[in-house]
């Protein structure tokens, strides 16, 4: 279970966080979260598919490592092998929290830093502290501040970026189907991808709307992306030695 | 070359009415030059009859053909899902129950299980064994989850809704979306033309409204057919004897509390208690022949039925409102440049929600078969009343169906209504067969037939009806069979640990809305 608490300097001051990249890590991930902002890192090497929240019912972008629960095709020997980790991974174990305030006799929400310091990368010893010596942020702090700033707005683009998928009804559903090199054949359903085929036939209007928001790209991006299906397919084979 | 039909008028408003304009103005260009004209006239001084709150699964993609969206609908009709009928007391009046759900039975396409089930018929139901929807009723669970696309499904379903509310959004639909001409006002006489057509009709405030096709909606006043051309009435009394309703609503005892997606069908004295959940209350009435008891003793039944759910002393002070009606239809539907859709037509009962169903098939034929000109209006007219007198004729045989099965003798209601001597022909022949036969596909002697042979086989083998076979099959299916069961018990578990209770799911769809693929 996470136990998240907001960050401090005071709690977490000899905290430390390790950064390799395993399964021990919680990293055997099949996919994770991205939004279009990130589209062009992510494209590069991993294919983007849209997937439901089964709670919800919305739609979220995410990258794909693998083709089953637990299966992250990117994971070998403890080392994420590609250039680009996904920031929703990379963030890990830190989250967004709302914290209530009041600032000029009104309530507000403001977003604070927050830690799940059950998190196997948690610890005392080894890693990338939190803390200087005596006061302030490590750099390292400073970027997961960041990235988390990223993926906070990244999301709220992406929800106004997937509803306008919807309402073009660009998206569709897709069946994935594999077969590896000994001819064995599996699926994978339950996720959609942007098609092709409708974004050519947008009309102008609607085009000018998706580039004027800076979507346009990002729709290309997605339709690229599908390209990277073939290397996850490669190291599928590759890791059953086939 | 004849004059082409292009002004359609629908008189009345209501379910009936607006389904109607929906239906045909979303089939039909409205283009000014091109296409067609609807204009619906309804009079502000008349109330919709504001019953009818169950509808089939055909509702779904009537909806969805209008290109309503279903997160609207739901929120905006205080509507919930229906996934069928629970009948309890009909059969012995010993407290038991059987469903008749709109899941068709497991395989049935190729595999009748009804024969292979009957062995087992003391150790589970029918509809338990081969179908997962009565276990979804028993648990309360909704026929879909937060990410099934809208009008998606895991197990079929159609609506509880609130007539009224109802009528309300189908009038803005039709009126926003899909260019439906609205004036609201009283008719005050219908003109003929010399060759017996309606030519127009007159109305207080904006004068003569021609047209070439009139549609009466104007309810069990059927101002068109009935007033006007006197087309007679055709009384099912003497077969199914319910022609009164009381009807009353029923708060939830707190915001959270449970919503059956089954109408729950309860037997009584002298006729039935129907109890539909909606998200903001329950819709409860007892529809009785007022020959058989009197509207006091009715009324006490009604109130002991709610005492449970609201207490004694609200159940006492309850308003309960009393609906007359006579059960039948009239002789034919369509007459000259006259057809009537919905009440108009007739009304038998509440039983197994066939008003609004009526109402979507009839606007669907006229819709589909939209006669060109005049010329080729006899011919559709023709067509429409052989299919529609076909259709009633079902509605008659397959709601006697749950009447005769029954073993009831505690009341004269039950004792004449459950009478074999008292059946239509078409229903005594049927029954007679279905003795060594399984209601199979062979049932369904015309295309778009209202029930399909599964519904017949849910109500036979959950009233206790038993089919003997008299010839042994050659291949013997029963693997076949036993392997189809055990798919039934896989699928019920899975569904059983995936679905959302019908609140927790309408609550979300409140929050999040279905999600459009």
């Amino acid at each position: 279970m996470a136990n998240t608490e907001p960050l401090n300097s005071i709690d977490h001051q000899h905290i430390k966080i390790i950064t390799e990249r395993s399964e021990k890590y919680g990293d055997n991930l099949w996919y994770s979260l991205t939004f279009p902002a990130e589209f062009r890192s992510v494209q590069a090497y991993y294919p983007i598919f849209f997937n439901k929240d089964v709670n919800t019912g919305e739609f979220f972008a995410v990258a794909m490592f693998g083709f089953q629960e637990k299966e992250n095709l990117f994971l070998t020997n403890d080392k994420w092998d590609a250039p680009y980790v996904p920031l929703s991974v990379a963030r890990q174990p830190f989250l967004i929290g709302l914290q209530k305030v009041n600032e000029d006799g009104q309530d507000k929400e403001q977003r604070v830093l927050h830690i799940d310091v059950s998190h196997p990368r948690v610890n005392q010893e080894q890693g990338q502290a939190l803390f200087l010596e005596f006061g302030g942020n490590t750099p390292y702090l400073d970027t997961v501040a960041d990235m988390l700033e990223a993926i906070h707005h990244g999301m709220v683009d992406s929800k106004l970026f997937i509803n306008l998928l919807i309402e073009y009804e660009l998206l569709e559903p897709f069946t994935l189907e594999i077969e590896l090199n000994d001819k064995t054949q599996n699926q994978m359903v339950g996720f959609y991808i942007i098609s092709e085929d409708k974004v050519s036939e947008l009309s102008g209007e609607k085009l000018a709307i998706l580039h004027a928001k800076g979507y346009l790209q990002a729709i290309y991006m997605a339709i690229a992306s599908q390209s990277n299906i073939r290397g996850l397919l490669n190291r599928k084979n590759a890791q059953l030695g086939l | 070359m004849h004059k082409p039909l292009r002004k359609i008028v629908i008189v009345g408003g209501g379910s009936a009415g607006w389904l109607t304009a929906g239906i045909i103005a979303a089939e039909h260009s409205t283009d000014p030059n091109s296409g067609i004209e609807v204009t619906l006239v309804e009079s502000a001084d008349v109330a919709p009859i504001g019953v009818g709150e169950g509808t089939w699964p055909s509702m779904r993609s009537t909806l969805k053909k209008m290109g309503i969206c279903e997160t609207d609908f739901l929120l905006e009709c205080d509507a919930s899902f229906k996934q069928g009928s629970k009948f309890s007391n009909w059969y012995t009046n010993t407290n038991e129950h059987y469903y008749h759900p709109f899941t068709l039975p497991h395989g049935f396409n190729d595999t009748n299980l009804a024969p292979f089930w009957q062995p087992y018929r003391d150790k589970v139901s029918f509809a338990d064994a081969v179908s997962v929807q009565s276990h979804l009723g028993e648990h309360g669970l909704a026929p879909k989850q937060i990410s099934t696309a809208e009008y998606d499904f895991n197990a079929n379903y159609g609506y509880h809704l609130d007539a009224g509310k109802f009528a309300g959004l189908l009038q803005k639909h039709c009126t926003t979306k899909l260019a439906v001409k609205h004036i609201i006002d009283h008719v005050t006489q219908v003109n003929s033309s010399q060759t017996g057509d309606i030519a127009s009709i007159t109305t207080k405030n904006h004068g003569d409204i021609a047209g070439d096709l009139f549609i009466d909606c104007t309810g069990t006043s059927s101002l068109l057919l009935a007033k006007h051309y006197g087309v007679p009435f055709v009384s099912t009394k003497h077969i199914l004897f319910n022609d009164s309703a009381l009807a009353v609503h029923v708060p939830h005892p707190d915001p959270d509390s449970h919503i059956a997606s089954f109408t729950c069908s309860t037997a009584q004295t002298a006729g039935w208690i129907w109890d539909i959940g909606l998200p903001s209350r329950r819709g409860v009435g007892y529809t009785y022949s007022s020959t058989h008891i009197t509207d006091l003793d009715a009324e006490k039944e009604l109130r002991d039925y709610i005492t449970p759910i609201m207490g004694e002393s609200a159940a006492q002070s309850a308003k309960i409102r009393k609906i007359a009606f006579s059960p039948g239809h009239r002789a034919k539907f369509w007459h000259k440049n006259c057809v009537a859709v919905g009440l108009s037509a007739g009304f038998i009962e509440p039983l197994e929600a066939t008003a609004l169903a009526l109402i979507e098939l009839s606007a669907k034929m006229i819709s589909e078969q939209l006669p060109a000109d005049r010329e080729a209006m006899d011919l559709v007219a023709k067509r429409f009343n052989a299919k529609f007198l076909h259709r009633w004729g079902n509605v008659v045989d397959f709601l006697k169906l749950h009447y005769v099965l029954s073993k009831r003798t505690d009341s004269e209601y039950w004792r004449q209504i459950s009478d074999v001597t008292q059946l239509p022909d078409t229903l005594k022949e049927q029954l007679l067969l279905w003795k060594t036969q399984a209601p199979y596909h062979y049932d369904s002697t015309h295309t778009e037939e209202m029930f399909p042979p599964a519904s017949f086989q849910y109500i036979l083998y959950g009233m206790g009806f038993i089919t003997q076979p008299s010839y042994t099959k050659r291949v013997d299916e029963s693997k076949k069979a036993q392997i189809l069961f055990a798919e039934n018990v896989k699928h019920t578990k899975q569904l059983l640990s995936a679905l959302p209770s019908n609140r927790e799911l309408l609550n979300k769809i409140k929050l999040y809305g279905l999600p459009k693929i």
